[in-house]
C-alpha cells in the first residue's frame, strides 16, 4: 500500500512514489500523505517569508491542489519530490505575494536551440539531497545566513547587503563560496 | 549556432533566480538566458535541489484541523491540467521561449523607437518597480550614444553580435554594466545585433545628444 511514508521503515513509500502513484491512479491516499508531510512545510516556508497565519495556509492550499493537477509533470529524474514541491511553492508564493509573473524556461524553450552541443546533466538527486543537507550543515555561519537569506527572506543579494550593513562584495564573495561547496558536493566535482 | 555562451548571469543571480528572490525583470533575462545556456541551467537546478532540501529542514507550521478536508473536497472541483501546449514543430522564433511569450510578438512585428541612426529600442517594453527592459537594437556597425546610468545594467545578446571596452558579445552572452560604468557598445559590422536590455534606473546619457535623448525617451 502506498500511504503512509515513514522515513522510518524501509518499505513504507518515498515521496516520489507517492507523487507518481497521484500522477498515475489519481490515488487520494498517497496524496494525503503527500499532504501530511508536505503542507507543514509549506506552511513554515511561508511563515519564514513573512506570511501570517491564514496566507500560509492559502499558499499550502493552493500549492498542494498544484501537485495534484500537476504530478504527472514530475519527474524523479530531474528532481526529488521535495525540490519539485519547493519549485512550486516558490513560484505559487511569486504569483500570490507579489502579483508578478515569473518567467520560466519550459522544456520545449530548449528545442529552438537543441544543436547545443552538451546533454543537460540530470542530478542524481537522492544521493545529492544527502550531500547538501551535509555541506549547508558544515558551512561557515555567514555563507549560510546568506543562501538562507536569498530563499527565506525574499531579498536579493543587494537588499541583503544594504539592510544588513554587509558591503556587496562581501555578500558575493559569502554566496560565491557558498556556491562553489554546493557544487562540488551535487555534481561530485573536483 | 552551434556555440554555447561564454558570459553568463553572475552566480549570484541565478540562485537569486532559483531561490524566488529575484524580480520579474531581471528574472525574465535570466530565464531568456537559460534557453541558451545548459551550465547556467544545471546550476539553477542545483540551487532548486537546495531549495527542496530547504524545505524538508524549514521548521514545520501544523495546519489547522480541517484544512486537509478542505483540500481533498476541492480536489474534484481542481479542473484537469490544461495540456501544456506544445508545439507540433518547435518554433523557429528568434526570441527564447520566456522572453517570447513576454512579448507576445516577433522582432519584426513591433513598434521600434529611432534613438540615433541605426539604434532603435522597441516600444515594447517591461516596467515593474524601478526595473525596466526593452529590445535593441543595433544596425550593422552602429555605435550606441555613450551614457551613464545609476543603476545596473545588463544586455543579453538575441542576433549577431557587438563589441565594447570591455569584451565582444555574441548570441546567449550576457554583458553587465556595474553602475556609473559608461561603456560604447558597437554592433558588429555583418548583421544586425538584436539584444535584451535590462536596467533599473533610467539612463542618463551623456554627449552632445544627451539633452535630446533624456527627454521623453525612457532608453
Ligand atoms: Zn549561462
Amino acid at each position: 500500500m502506498l500511504h503512509q511514508a515513514d522515513p522510518g521503515d524501509p518499505s513504507s513509500p518515498s515521496r516520489e512514489q507517492l507523487l507518481i502513484a497521484v500522477a498515475r491512479d489519481r490515488d487520494q491516499e498517497a496524496f494525503r500523505a503527500l499532504f501530511r508531510h508536505f503542507a507543514p512545510r509549506i506552511k513554515g516556508y511561508a511563515r519564514q517569508l513573512g506570511a501570517d497565519d491564514s496566507a500560509a495556509e492559502e499558499l499550502v492550499q493552493d500549492v498542494m491542489l498544484t501537485v495534484w493537477q500537476r504530478a504527472e509533470t514530475f519527474n524523479p529524474a530531474l528532481a526529488s519530490a521535495a525540490t519539485w514541491v519547493f519549485a512550486i511553492a516558490r513560484n505559487r508564493r511569486i504569483d500570490r505575494a507579489r502579483q508578478e509573473r515569473r518567467p520560466e524556461l519550459r522544456a520545449d524553450d530548449i528545442a529552438p536551440f537543441d544543436d547545443v552541443p552538451q546533454p543537460d546533466h540530470e542530478v542524481e538527486t537522492a544521493r545529492a539531497a544527502s550531500r547538501l543537507r551535509t555541506v549547508i550543515g558544515e558551512l561557515p555561519p555567514e555563507q549560510a545566513e546568506v543562501l538562507r537569506l536569498a530563499y527565506y527572506e525574499d531579498k536579493v543579494h543587494s537588499e541583503i547587503s544594504a539592510e544588513r550593513g554587509i558591503p556587496l562584495g562581501t555578500v558575493k564573495t559569502r554566496l560565491r563560496l557558498a556556491l562553489v561547496r554546493l557544487r562540488r558536493a551535487i555534481g561530485g566535482e573536483a | 549556432m552551434t556555440r554555447t555562451p561564454i558570459l553568463h548571469p553572475a552566480p549570484e543571480l541565478l540562485l537569486d533566480y532559483a531561490a524566488g528572490s529575484l524580480r520579474e525583470v531581471q528574472a525574465l533575462l535570466v530565464a531568456s538566458h537559460l534557453a541558451y545556456c545548459p551550465d547556467c541551467r544545471r546550476q539553477v537546478a542545483d540551487f532548486e535541489a537546495f531549495g527542496g532540501v530547504l524545505l524538508e529542514e524549514v521548521p514545520a507550521e501544523p495546519v489547522s484541523v480541517g484544512l486537509l478536508d478542505a483540500v481533498m473536497a476541492r480536489l474534484s472541483e481542481a479542473p484537469a491540467p490544461p495540456p501544456t501546449p506544445e508545439p507540433a514543430h518547435p518554433i523557429r522564433s528568434l526570441l527564447p521561449g520566456p522572453l517570447r511569450r513576454a512579448v507576445g510578438a516577433e522582432p519584426e512585428a513591433l513598434e521600434w523607437v529611432r534613438i540615433v541612426p541605426g539604434i532603435h529600442v522597441s516600444a515594447w517594453a517591461l516596467s515593474v518597480g524601478t526595473a525596466s527592459a526593452c529590445l535593441l537594437r543595433m544596425g550593422p556597425g552602429s555605435r550606441v550614444p555613450a551614457h551613464k546610468h545609476t543603476d545596473c545594467e545588463m544586455l543579453l545578446v538575441l542576433k549577431g553580435g557587438y563589441s565594447d571596452e570591455h569584451g565582444r558579445y555574441a548570441v546567449g552572452d550576457v554583458a553587465a554594466y556595474e553602475p556609473h560604468t559608461p561603456h560604447h557598445a558597437v554592433g558588429d559590422r555583418d548583421g544586425e545585433c538584436l539584444c535584451l536590455l535590462v536596467q533599473d534606473q533610467p539612463l542618463v546619457f551623456t554627449g552632445p545628444l544627451g539633452w535630446l535623448l533624456n527627454r521623453g525617451i525612457r532608453f
